[in-house]
């Protein structure tokens, strides 16, 4: 008797073993998928054309000055749209992680640090970046411009030119860097078990909702008694701004990775930033964020919130790549070391203190977050005529 | 004696202004606070708040003696000590009618809403809780 199963939230709670309150704030980490909007600073976003065009751009090395590093050198499809390093290797290593972009469309800020306030403006910052494709506009001009698939596909995407050398290096650039965030917009994940028991609570269902293995579901809980749902909040799991979590920042030979600190700064003095000739944002909406986001002291070794979804896929973890495993993630949040969060971190922050079965609980959970199909290369898109 | 008058006389008047500081036609405050002879009527634009998303606060002020001045809005969550990653903008829009612009609630819990006022030598804080879900 399926109706029979369908129940208010109070006594789904109570058949489930779960707390008053812990079903509305489940509830609230869907529905899954979520549809991102259109991005209004890039008229290219949602178009096809551009999407193809973004699709052989992420895949193509000739974007690197050497011809040797692609989008997906970095971002690999069957690595989670990562590549399971510590610290990402383009030209060089650099310092950080190698962020996922699946449902990046649905970020606010780019890159750790947030550098970045659109997708398509963080899209051309590997491109000319020494440490990773070491490339410049012009290269990329005369990419776009000799290779006849790729310049029509520019030409459909962004209207052609008269003349194809007479596109401006700093406009191919940018349309590159379009292209490639219409591609990464189409780069999303699908549901996880999590979601079938968050929509199973939602509807009341408690028969389905019990499918949901009891380890994640105690983990539910826990996580939602840790507070760990402050941060990692909504149906993307991440309030989408930054935070200091204890994480070690010194880089070795006396540097610091400064974090959101370095991130404001740079985003504010960004040529491509939002407030800037390359928005196509003309209602200035888009641009509110850059306008008024602020780098204080408290700014200083923080970095963003990531996505918790799909982390099976996305190991190491932490912005510089720390933790192998899930399981240490999770001890780092149990043992915080409150010494090294300073003065001005968030008093939200204390040890958990968890139990071995504690932690394993948290596990099962953070498990369920992922589309087991995530990882994989998607279809190339064909235009027709190119 | 005299001081006591002094703090009578102060209360009529606060209460006097409170009852001449009438919102704008069209203007539905969301909120009024009174403080030391200062009030300020405010709303949010939009009128609901949603976590991670950007608003504004159109606010009224009014006081005795010489007009006060909205000088900033700001917000912060005083259980977490941080407040808002986002500075706010403050345009006076003419006849004690102020807009503060690029506020955001990041995080869920309760925030404390502030507005600071000049006027008459000192300066006044007013606040309130604003409980984001």
């Amino acid at each position: 008797m399926v109706l029979a199963a369908i129940v208010g939230a109070t006594a789904i709670a109570a058949a489930l073993g779960l707390g008053e309150g812990d079903v509305r704030r489940l509830t609230a980490h869907g529905p899954w998928p979520q549809s991102p909007a259109r991005d209004p600073s890039n008229a290219a976003s949602g178009n096809a054309a551009a999407i193809a065009l973004g699709h052989r751009l992420f895949f193509d090395p000739r974007l690197s000055v050497n011809g040797a590093v692609a989008c997906a050198t970095c971002h690999v499809p069957e690595r989670g749209w990562t590549d399971g390093r510590a610290r990402a290797v383009g030209l060089t290593q650099v310092e950080r992680n190698t962020p996922t972009i699946l449902d990046v469309a649905l970020h606010r800020w780019f890159s750790w640090d947030g550098k970045a306030d659109s997708l398509w403006s963080q899209s051309l910052k590997p491109i000319v970046d020494p440490r990773e494709m070491g490339a410049s506009a012009a290269h990329v001009a005369k990419l776009v411009r000799s290779d006849a698939a790729l310049a029509c596909l520019h030409a459909k995407a962004f209207g052609a030119p008269r003349d194809r050398a007479a596109v401006e290096p700093e406009r191919a650039l940018v349309h590159a860097g379009k292209a490639l965030a219409a591609f990464m917009e189409t780069v999303r994940s699908g549901r996880a078990p999590f979601d079938d028991f968050r929509d199973a609570l939602a509807r009341g269902d408690a028969e389905a909702a019990a499918r949901y293995p009891a380890a994640a579901r105690r983990g539910a809980t826990l996580f939602l008694k840790s507070d760990c749902h402050v941060c990692h909040i909504g149906p993307a799991f991440t309030n989408g701004e930054f935070h200091d979590v204890g994480v070690p920042f010194a880089l070795g030979g006396g540097r610091v990775d400064a974090g959101r600190f370095e991130g404001v700064k740079r985003v504010r003095a960004d040529r491509f930033n939002l407030l800037g000739p390359w928005n196509d944002d003309r209602s200035g909406v888009a641009a509110v964020k850059t306008r008024h986001v602020e780098a204080t002291h408290a700014s200083f070794g923080q970095f963003k919130t990531p996505s918790l979804r799909n982390l099976l896929h996305t190991a190491p973890y932490m912005h510089d790549g720390r933790y192998a495993t899930l399981r240490e993630v999770v001890r780092h949040y149990s043992e915080l070391d409150m010494e090294r969060i300073h003065t001005h971190g968030e008093q939200l922050l204390r040890p958990l203190k968890l139990s071995p079965s504690e932690i394993d609980d948290l596990v099962a959970f953070l498990e369920s977050l992922t589309d087991p199909t995530a990882a994989r290369m998607p279809a190339r898109p064909s235009i027709s005529g190119c | 004696m005299i001081r006591a008058a002094a703090v009578v006389a102060g209360l009529v008047a606060s209460v006097a202004i409170a009852e001449a500081c009438e919102p704008p036609s069209g203007f539905t405050p969301r909120g009024r606070l009174e403080s030391a002879g200062v009030v300020v009527l405010f709303r949010t634009l939009p009128p609901v708040i949603a976590l991670g998303r950007h608003f504004s606060v159109e606010a009224v002020v009014c006081g005795d003696g010489t007009p006060p001045a909205l000088t900033r809005v700001d917000a912060r969550m005083p259980e977490h000590r941080h407040g808002m990653n986002y500075r706010p903008t403050l345009a006076s829009k003419g006849g004690g009618r102020y807009v503060a612009d690029g506020l955001m609630f990041h995080m869920p819990g309760r925030w404390e809403l502030s507005f600071d006022v000049e006027g008459g030598g000192r300066r006044t804080r007013l606040a309130t809780d604003v409980v984001i879900d």
